[in-house]
């Protein structure tokens, strides 16, 4: 019964780790990406419409994915893993930890048309 | 004698984990026929067969069985170099599936997974990935 008991306990603080996300605060991260995201990841406003098909929808996607790309345009090509782009890297550089965690917050709760497909 | 028998197995655990990897990245031996307009449509999505294409025309070449191990399975996520979820590609802008692969490929995104798999792939094989997955780049507005 202790067993089952503490089971359960475990798999609810894991669920509530996956969907609490590194903490990011997605209402501090909507306003750092209003300043310098929207101009190139939405049009109007609207996130599900990047303003050049060559940039990526953000709207839905995945907190740590979001989290990770930031992560490998800061880092440059230098290293194993990594992204080299003059623009990103210039935008990634600018950011602290804490603003990328709440801009990942953002994006992923955003709803959008990202989906699996097979 | 003990240590050689176990280097042996060792090898032969490799060898029969690298082939199943090539696979993986060796062009698929059929290459994509020019698909009739509508023989194709009937067929189901299956790992090893052609992938019928959203815009019904041409088809994935069996190319997305490389993508969907790890991009169709929901919640997926990768281990390396830390644990995170593989990136949703279906629905992303074509042009950016495009250019993403083909920055795989040439290194300017460093990423010994994708690397490998880019390097597979041609030109045209991205250019029909990127079409399966990818959204068409002016969505109708206010389109789901």
């Amino acid at each position: 019964m202790t067993k089952t008991l503490s089971l359960l306990a475990a798999v609810a603080a894991l669920a509530f780790t996956t969907s609490a996300y590194a903490g990011g605060d997605a209402v501090r991260g909507k306003q750092k990406a209003e300043q310098v995201c929207a101009a190139c990841h939405a049009t109007n406003g609207d996130w599900k419409k990047p303003l050049q098909p060559e940039y990526p929808t953000l709207a839905g996607q995945h907190a740590d994915y979001i989290i990770t790309a930031l992560n490998e345009y800061k880092r440059g090509d230098k290293s194993m893993i990594g992204r080299k782009n003059p623009i990103m890297a210039g935008q990634a550089a600018s950011l602290t930890a804490t603003e990328i965690q709440d801009l990942a917050a953002f994006f992923s709760e955003l709803e959008g048309n990202l989906h699996v497909k097979r | 004698m003990n240590k050689l028998l176990r280097i042996s197995a060792l090898g032969a655990l490799l060898a029969a984990a690298l082939p199943s990897f090539a696979q993986n990245a060796a062009p698929a031996p059929a290459a994509p026929a020019a698909a009739p307009a509508a023989a194709a449509p009937a067929a189901p999505a299956s790992l090893a067969g052609t992938v019928p294409n959203d815009a019904g025309v041409g088809h994935s070449g069996g190319k997305a069985a490389m993508c969907i191990g790890c991009h169709g399975i929901p919640g997926y996520q990768m281990a390396f170099p830390h644990v995170y979820h593989v990136p949703m590609i279906a629905g992303q802008n074509e042009k950016y599936i495009e250019n993403a692969l083909k920055a795989y490929k040439s290194g300017e995104r460093k990423h010994p997974t994708m690397h490998s798999i880019a390097s597979s792939l041609s030109d045209a094989d991205i250019a029909e990935l990127a079409a399966y997955y990818g959204a068409p780049a002016a969505a109708p507005a206010g389109g789901k």
